[in-house]
């Protein structure tokens, strides 16, 4: 794998570690999920500080995921139980292995090969898709229709998240992260690709369900979607998992559109401005109906993005 | 010894846990509707109470405090009971209000069978007509830190919650 000037210097400062260490401890496992927990409070402190409030304490989603925890976990009438308590952990476990391939930290991907992008991207559904089949499989009417939103959201952002992760690939003539990585290390792809890093960015939001996306969960409206009938552990587990998911994502990001991700410093500083974009975005919408998020992805999103493809193409074959 | 100071590690952790993180779910039984605005005025930006951790919850399933307003109308007894029977344990009551503490001046009317404590075990009765967001922040702020105390010797007669007022404290 070939390493940015910066991470290389990096990495030379870092011994070989330990498979199980950096499996469960750093830098996977243990350290991204205390990671999407920070990232999970930034995104409340921020949004609380735009709202003119004084927001959660520094340890909040911590303490939500040791009650929960700590709870009972109520297991409904006529739900399938192993269905109930395994998707949780599909879900998490999904997550958590979509972290292994992208380069968290700064530090070198745990595992890379030719094609993890596609698994990355997979993977980081998969967390979507055990939250509609969990919705799906209660009884409760607030339930499947959150689980109703959630797969009519997945299939409209997908496509137009995927194609935008796509465009760095093309670019970088490779389908490795960690060789994307290195590759925009040199090249600032939101200078050239523009269109590409905004619906990348927004399709993360539709990914984590976040305002003005939000329409899955809706509790004005739907009581908590999907998640109504979870209870302690279940809850705690999704919880968890959506945190990681939005550090993998934001991590994605920032690697290929904003000059690669060298080191630690180059993650946090990177990472935290698209989070505090993302705030932004969410403290000024409101929540868009269903129908118009599926009609803005697939009337903008995914059109802009293949407009923008096809240009590139255009370019290779003019100046080829 | 070992295993006892990994349990006193954990159950301290589960306490500062649920202390910390109160999620809230809000009923009306039948209130006239003066207490349950004053419940939304306390959760506006403008008392903030995501300082404290209180979230307020849609769902019964992610609550652990169950805050009451207004008499238990005959009507809303069964849907109150249900309500409280979906919440996961442990999971604590708050009655809020004149009405939710003896039935108020609906006391003693034919559809009305009294206050919240003739059918939940209430943890904390918030006096006031209706109580001010002050006082209900107040009340939760008084029943959380009595969780921190150990549990009193003569057991609550149910399971669910404790039977005994923590806070009874004065109109404002």
């Amino acid at each position: 794998m070939e390493l940015g000037p910066v991470a290389r210097v990096w990495h030379q400062g870092v011994p070989e570690m330990n498979p199980i260490v950096a499996l469960l401890i750093f830098p996977g496992g243990l350290f991204v999920l205390t990671l999407g927990l920070a990232y999970e409070w930034v995104d409340r402190k921020l949004l609380a500080r735009a709202q003119n409030r004084v927001g959660p304490r520094w340890f909040q989603p911590l303490a939500d995921v040791f009650k929960l925890l700590a709870k009972e976990e109520v297991i409904p009438n006529d739900v399938n139980p192993l269905l109930f308590v395994g998707l949780p952990i599909a879900a998490l476990a999904g997550a958590l292995t979509a972290a292994l391939y992208v380069p968290i930290f700064g530090l070198a991907p745990a595992y890379s090969f030719e094609g993890d992008l596609i698994v990355t991207v997979y993977l980081l559904s998969l967390l979507t898709l055990c939250m509609g089949l969990a919705g799906a499989n209660t009884l409760n009417r607030f339930a499947l229709v959150g689980a109703t939103r959630t797969l009519t959201q997945l299939f409209s952002y997908e496509a137009p998240f995927m194609l935008a992760l796509l465009a760095p690939a093309f670019v970088a003539q490779t389908w490795q992260i960690s060789a994307i990585n290195s590759y925009a290390s040199t090249h600032w792809l939101i200078v050239t690709q523009p269109i590409g890093f905004l619906v990348a960015l927004i399709g993360l939001m539709g990914k984590l369900e976040l305002p003005p996306f939000d329409a899955p969960e809706a509790e004005t409206e739907i009581v908590a979607g999907a998640m109504t009938e979870y209870s302690g552990r279940g809850l705690a587990l999704f919880r968890l998992g959506k945190g990681v998911e939005m550090v993998v994502g934001l991590t994605l990001v920032a690697a290929f559109y904003l000059g690669g991700i060298g080191g630690p410093l180059d993650f946090l500083l990177k990472t935290g401005a698209l989070l505090i974009a993302i705030v932004i975005i969410q403290a000024l919408m409101t929540r868009l109906r269903i129908e118009q998020t599926v009609g803005l992805w697939w009337r903008w999103g995914a059109l802009l993005v293949l407009v923008q493809l096809l240009l590139y193409i255009l370019w290779e074959v003019v100046t080829a | 010894m070992s295993t006892n100071l990994v349990e006193s590690v954990i159950e301290g952790l589960k306490t500062w846990a649920r202390v910390n993180s109160p999620w809230v779910i809000h009923f009306n039984s039948g209130s006239c509707n003066g207490c349950d605005i004053e419940i939304l005025a306390t959760i506006t930006p403008r008392y903030d109470l995501e300082r404290f951790g209180i979230k307020l919850q849609g769902s019964p399933r992610h609550a652990d405090v169950l805050i009451c307003t207004g008499p238990v109308t005959r009507q809303a007894r069964e849907r109150l009971i249900r309500i409280y029977e979906q919440m996961p344990e442990p999971k604590f009551v708050i009655a809020v209000g004149s009405c939710a503490l003896s039935g108020g001046v609906f006391d003693g009317l034919y559809n009305v069978a009294g206050g919240i404590d003739q059918v939940l075990p209430v943890a904390a009765y918030v006096p006031g007509c209706p109580p001010r967001p002050e006082a209900i922040i107040d009340g939760v702020v008084k029943l959380l830190s009595s969780l921190q105390q150990p549990a009193p010797e003569t057991a609550p007669a149910r399971e669910q919650g404790a039977t005994q007022p923590v806070y009874e404290g004065e109109a404002i």
